[in-house]
């Protein structure tokens, strides 16, 4: 199955043969170019080399076409302070005021703003990737509402109800065609992203918020297309009340616990996504935290109606070797063990490492292959056999051992040569080969070199 | 004496105008405005403050609360000004520098003042000069805000600034954590404006 009927089935509640992974890669992809978020966010052939990038990098089932909540306040007039490694922030807002009112703005149509931009990197990766899931994300109603009027909504769901209904009236209606243009371009998802949601109770969400998403997600399954509702933040006593609004996905950060979506989400039959930690995990963390929160999410989310994705956008400068690691967990069974015998000894007592200070002989390289099992991961047979192989050229200058991290043994030699990845072959205690099996020529040549400097010496 | 029990209520469901004419009538029956502050108002911010952190009210509700209470202020604020009252402590906030996000910072603000703090609002995206000059209004503590993942490590520096004197940095904001406020050295982490009430309430005990 390829991966975008993975997503969409997934989406649409059913069991899948593994977890669709979806990194919401937004700014980060510019990071991946070395250019900064607004050189990336206005420049249609920066978004597709650099999503480009993080397709070869991620192998994503789907993956976000543009991630900013910016993009249709900045056509209606909103005032935008642009960042090097964010997306803008809005800083003016046309409803603030006396001035303008809601049918003074401009609807909002193909060529309005950065659009026809965002339709180029659509239609391109359409015909690039047709196999991977495209979502087109688009700004929640709640959430452009703020932008258009500012903070003073908040008072208004108390001093004029009748005009907070009408502009979530009109930002739905700007959702529908936002939505439209997203899907007849060539997305198949559309994420409609609302963060501010969290910002109110179950009770002004049911008021204010139910019957616009209603309007705009029948909208979405008129048009033929799948549809998630994000939120991030403290929006815990929401995600009943967002089960309602005709949504087929929820999409959650790691503010809410993740087994409680899971539970309220199966009992509405809506399928649910998240919720990897973007800070401590993703951004501050390291491969092996990547991997064991990757399993964590996917030991509560399970394989049916579940997407494995990050809590939101990821930052910018996450480290790319993280988002692999995560997404290899989620594709691949070896790496998930790999990722269960990490976290039991990242829970356990501390590995106590050994003492390799003499552990490099003379006349003697030594070989270390960390695996997860050569009988079980084929990988690690090959790499293992290679190893083996190579080594009996040089006869009993050459030892060759497999530390197998399903074992106690294993682990302890992992910690001590700072191993974080399966298989990973070390030669003198030195990391040489990471994952990749090597070729036998360059096995011997890495092994001929140790040898000549040793004799040397 | 006015009735001190209506003026909490009608503060705490965001009655403008009752508020309004409650404390002026109290006023013109000649009643204390500490009294007024102490016995009313103060005690309706910090309800609707817990009332928050237990999920019983959110945002729109505080704000309207935080509103009718303005409201009341100005009417006894000239009295208060007169008798020497001296607020709790000072507080200075701001979001930190790169990031121009306020509505938690603002909300944080809004709670303090509620409880009886005065703040020094500094604003969005300061830097250490802009909270040395908080400092230099008075103001003892800090309380740094950030949205984003990128402007959250200025708070490490905003600790490292005043790491030798006796100011004390808490911190707040959607991707900080305790775990992250541990590891720069901060004096306090809360998730919600009513925690970081809390937060300088216990502070302040402890300076005291």
């Amino acid at each position: 199955m390829n991966s975008k009927q993975l997503v969409l089935d997934a989406i649409s509640g059913k069991k899948t043969e593994r977890t669709p992974w979806v990194p919401f890669c937004g700014v980060h992809a510019a990071s991946l170019l070395g250019v900064s978020a607004e050189e990336y966010l206005k420049s249609a052939d920066l978004m597709i080399a650099g999503l480009n990038k993080a397709i070869a990098l991620y192998k994503p089932d789907g993956i976000p076409v543009i991630f900013d909540l910016q993009l249709e306040a900045e056509a209606f007039g909103c005032g935008l302070h642009w960042n090097m490694d964010n997306p803008p922030s809005v800083v003016s807002h046309p409803l603030a005021g006396e001035k303008t009112r809601i049918d003074d703005l401009t609807r909002l149509s193909e060529t309005a703003g950065r659009i026809p931009q965002v339709i180029k990197v659509i239609q391109t990766l359409r015909k690039q990737h047709p196999d991977i899931a495209l979502y087109g994300l688009i700004t929640g109603p709640f959430t452009l509402a703020l932008h258009l009027l500012g903070t003073d909504i908040f008072m208004q769901m108390f001093d004029d109800t009748d005009a907070v209904h009408r502009l979530l009236d009109f930002c739905a209606e700007t959702g529908k065609v936002m939505s439209r243009i997203m899907l007849e371009n060539g997305c198949d998802v559309v994420a409609v992203v609302d963060p501010m949601t969290s910002q109110i109770g179950p009770d002004q969400f049911e008021e204010f918020c139910t019957d616009p998403m209603r309007k705009l997600f029948d909208y979405i399954c008129e048009k033929g297309g799948k549809s998630s509702l994000f939120v991030c933040g403290h929006a815990q006593k929401n995600i009943e009340v967002m089960c309602d609004v005709h949504c087929d996905n929820i999409s959650i950060d790691e503010n809410i616990p993740l087994d409680y979506v899971r539970d309220i989400c199966r009992e509405k039959g809506v399928s649910f996504g998240g919720n990897m930690q973007l800070t401590v995990v993703m951004l501050l963390g390291d491969e092996a935290t990547n991997k064991i929160n990757a399993l964590e999410c996917l030991d509560i989310g399970g394989d049916t109606g579940f997407i494995l994705s990050p809590g939101c956008d990821i930052p910018f400068a996450v480290p790319p070797e993280n988002i692999i690691a995560a997404g290899a967990v989620a594709q691949s069974r070896d790496e998930q063990e790999i990722a269960r015998q990490l976290a039991s000894a990242a829970r356990g007592p501390e590995v106590e490492k050994f003492d390799l200070v003499d552990y490099v002989e003379a006349d003697k390289l030594k070989i270390d292959v960390i695996t997860l099992d050569s009988l079980g991961c084929a990988p690690c047979q090959y790499m293992v056999a290679a190893a083996e192989q190579v080594a009996r050229e040089f006869g009993p200058k050459v030892v060759v051992r497999e530390h197998k991290v399903k074992t106690a043994e294993g682990i302890r030699m992992m910690v001590s040569l700072g191993v974080s990845n399966v298989p990973t072959l070390c030669m003198d205690k030195e990391i040489v080969f990471v994952s990749s099996i090597p070729g036998n020529k360059a096995l011997a040549d890495a092994m001929r070199e140790r040898l000549r400097q040793k004799l040397k010496k | 004496m006015a009735d001190l029990q209506k003026i909490k209520d009608a503060i705490m469901s965001g009655k403008r105008e009752e508020v309004t004419s409650l404390v002026q009538a109290g006023i013109d029956a000649g009643d204390n405005a500490v009294e007024i502050l102490e016995g009313g108002m103060i005690p309706a911010m910090r309800e609707i403050g817990d009332k928050f952190s237990r999920n019983e009210v959110y945002v729109p509700q505080m704000l309207i609360a935080a509103r009718a209470m303005q409201a009341g202020l100005a009417l006894i604020e000239p009295a208060l000004v007169s008798s020497g009252h001296q607020p709790l402590g000072k507080v200075c906030i701001g979001t930190v520098k790169g990031d121009l996000h306020d509505i938690g910072k603002n909300l944080v603000a809004i709670m303090l003042k509620g409880a009886g703090y005065q703040v020094i609002d500094l604003g969005v995206n300061c830097d250490v000069n802009k909270y040395d000059e908080g400092i230099k209004q008075g103001a003892t503590i800090i309380a740094c805000s950030a949205l984003l993942t990128t402007t959250m490590p200025y708070m490490k520096e905003v600790v490292e600034h005043f790491k030798d004197t006796d100011v004390k940095i808490i911190i707040g904001g959607a991707p900080v954590t305790q775990n992250y406020a541990d590891q720069i050295g901060a004096h306090g982490y809360s998730d919600d404006a009513n925690g970081a009430v809390k937060l300088v309430d216990v502070l302040f005990k402890k300076s005291a």
